[in-house]
């Protein structure tokens, strides 16, 4: 494998606005970094069992196939059955955790009723910290445009040329 | 009858945890007791091998770049049923378990506050696809009053406890009376070990590689070099002093496929050959796992772990508390962090009242302490009269598993008859009863005997 400097690839932002983010703009920004944590693949294409070449990585449109179902484990004992419908149901129909969620009515239940939607942990009672988006180390002040925290001059020069308002939108 | 074997799966979203009980008296010939398989509980296409792996056939992988993977599960829950059952089909198969589900009972676990929809899909494919002959479904720290965790002070399990579980999609705390989960106390972290291993990933591909498409290495990466620091800003401070020389950084040497060698943290005064190619591991090693302490360094607007448990603490009955405080246990792999239990020691020191001890019991494998404990539930004479059979579920459809398993759903709230009562016995025993007094030292590490794989 070849990884590749990360740094040099990275896309430069001439573009400048001056004023100061506004909060809820961090907030999605932030928001949107959480989801790509939540990620299984930094890209995203699903797989068949079509093992030949880049066939093997089809689009989202594509009609679903059932990988289950065209397995062969070269079990004797494995018996060729027919799939009840709520079962082939499941297998052909995926949804998605909201859409689940959704039908599931858990946000319906009586408020003494404790849920997944409940159950978070309380909000943090210790006022954030402030750490250099760039190195990890103690970031002492806020880009102007991006309010990102950085620590020296260095980082924030890292900053201004890499990552500054690439998360913005 | 109840069939004499049952397949445990601890049903984990990364990895499924394995086995076959045979009953109290019955012979593991095959396996010795309590053993299990670690089976990826993913599809996992490798461009390197132009070949997809499903769950246990992870292990023929040859090139670990650039894998994908497809998880059946989704934020912690049981979403993609294709995925599942195909990774499940092999667990049964003569490659795994090999067993003939449909004269066998299973234990499963399943995620802590499961959604009904879901729980009904399990059903469905426990007894129409698969005809187990029964089953029974709980959460992993629904087991561990069965297992060992908990037992070295006594024969049995205190009857108030906390488990802090700590997996791969979140962090739960879960509070435990008389076997019965309090669901009104149990309070979820949403850092587990994916969004450590994404972090990671970011962390390293912005400061030094591009390695956002290697989840697998990244995973190892954490594994073998993230610890749980007690001086956050001390150990900054070194990291910054002197980079790349100091007594944190760790060389990991990522790994060469066409040689077949395996990433590692490189040996003092190692040798790298031409070839190698190192990842600086400075800050990362500790500023990854602080997320389970500090949600809010990524801007996570949860509490930490610590504080999480004593607001999980904080409501359950008051009088109960003590207990609690002495009997906190900890399972699930993102506990494994070096340093883990020493920051969670005393950051839960300084929230436990001045009346009470604190105590923490770790499992000597916290990934598979659900599964021991499940195999000693599944030994328990009692265990076949917490099964649903298949004969009930074609009589009433997922009514009978609804009626049978204890979930949130039927949860009592605090002030219940239920716990009353065992507020009264608690008064008059002497197990676990919570001392009025300081006394010194105020932590005591147990180590449960836990079985290694
Ligand atoms: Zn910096
Ligand atoms: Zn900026």
């Amino acid at each position: 494998m070849a990884p590749k400097r990360a740094r040099e690839q990275a896309p430069r932002h001439v573009n400048a606005t001056k004023q100061t983010l506004a909060p809820d703009i961090i907030t999605k920004r932030t928001k949107r970094h959480l989801e790509e944590l939540e990620r299984s693949n930094y890209t995203e294409p699903s797989i068949t069992l079509d093992d030949d070449g880049e066939g093997a990585i089809s689009g989202k449109n594509r009609v679903r196939q059932i990988v289950s179902d065209k397995r062969y484990l070269n079990d004797p004992n494995a018996k060729k059955k027919k799939s009840s419908m709520k079962v082939r149901t499941a297998l052909l129909y995926r949804k998605n955790l909201a859409t689940l969620i959704e039908e599931s009515r858990i946000a319906h239940l009586p408020c003494h009723v404790p849920t997944y939607l409940t159950a978070a942990a309380p909000p943090p009672h210790l006022p954030p910290r402030l750490l250099c988006s760039v190195c990890g180390y103690k970031g002492a002040y806020k880009c102007k445009k991006c309010a990102m925290p950085y620590c020296d001059m260095n980082c924030e020069s890292v900053h201004a040329e890499t990552r500054c308002e690439r998360r913005v939108i | 009858m109840q069939p004499q074997t049952t397949v445990i799966l601890d049903n984990g979203a990364s990895s499924i945890k394995a086995g076959l009980a045979r009953g109290p008296e019955g012979d593991d010939d095959d396996q010795p007791k309590g053993n299990s398989r670690l089976v990826p509980n993913a599809i996992v296409r490798s461009k390197g091998d132009k070949t997809t792996y499903f769950g246990h056939q992870l292990e023929r992988c040859r090139d670990y770049s650039a894998l994908h993977y497809r998880l059946p599960f989704e934020k912690g829950y049981l979403v993609d049923w294709d995925a599942q059952k195909a990774v499940w089909d092999g667990v049964f198969s003569s490659e795994v378990l090999n067993v003939d589900t449909a004269e066998s009972s299973l234990l499963i676990t399943e995620p802590y506050f499961n959604l009904p929809n879901i729980q009904d899909v399990y059903d469905q494919f426990v007894f129409e696809e698969y005809e187990f002959h029964s089953y029974h479904r709980c959460t992993p720290a629904a087991t561990i009053p069965f297992g060992r965790l908990f037992q070295t002070g006594g024969p049995s399990p205190p009857e108030c406890l906390v488990v802090i579980d700590s997996g791969f999609s979140f962090t739960h705390v879960v509070p435990i009376i008389n076997n019965q989960i309090q669901w009104y106390a149990v309070k979820r972290l949403d850092v587990g070990g994916k969004l450590l291993t994404n972090q990671l990933k970011e962390l390293v591909s912005y400061r030094q590689w591009n390695m956002m498409d290697e989840t697998y290495i990244m995973n190892h990466a954490k594994e073998t070099c993230c610890y749980v620091s007690t001086r956050f800003f001390e150990d900054l401070e070194t990291c910054r002093s002197n980079p790349k020389k100091n007594s944190i950084v760790r060389e990991y040497v990522l790994p060469n496929f066409s040689i077949n060698s395996h990433g590692r943290v490189r040996l003092p005064n190692e040798e790298l050959s031409a070839t190698d190619q190192v990842l600086h591991m400075e800050n990362e090693r500790f500023t990854i796992p602080e997320l389970l302490f500090r949600p809010d360094d990524i801007g996570l607007e949860q509490s930490g772990l610590a504080a999480t448990v004593a607001a999980s603490i904080s409501l359950l009955p008051h009088d109960l508390r003590g207990m609690f405080w002495a009997n906190i246990g900890l399972i699930g792999g993102s506990t494994n962090f070096p340093g883990f239990y020493e920051r969670l020691s005393s950051e839960l020191l300084s929230l436990t009242p001045v009346e009470y001890d604190l105590q923490i019991y770790r499992s000597e494998d916290a990934m598979t302490e659900a599964y021991r404990s499940a195999f000693a539930f599944a030994n328990d004479p009692a265990f076949p009269t917490h099964v649903v059979t298949r004969e009930e579920y074609l009589e009433v459809g997922s009514n009978a598993s609804r009626r049978k398993f204890p979930g949130w759903q039927s949860s009592s709230a605090p002030g219940d008859a239920e716990i009353s009562k065992i507020t009264q016995e608690s008064m008059t025993e002497d197990r676990g009863q919570p001392s009025r007094k300081p006394s010194r030292p105020r932590v005591r590490t147990i180590t449960a005997p836990g079985r290694r794989r």
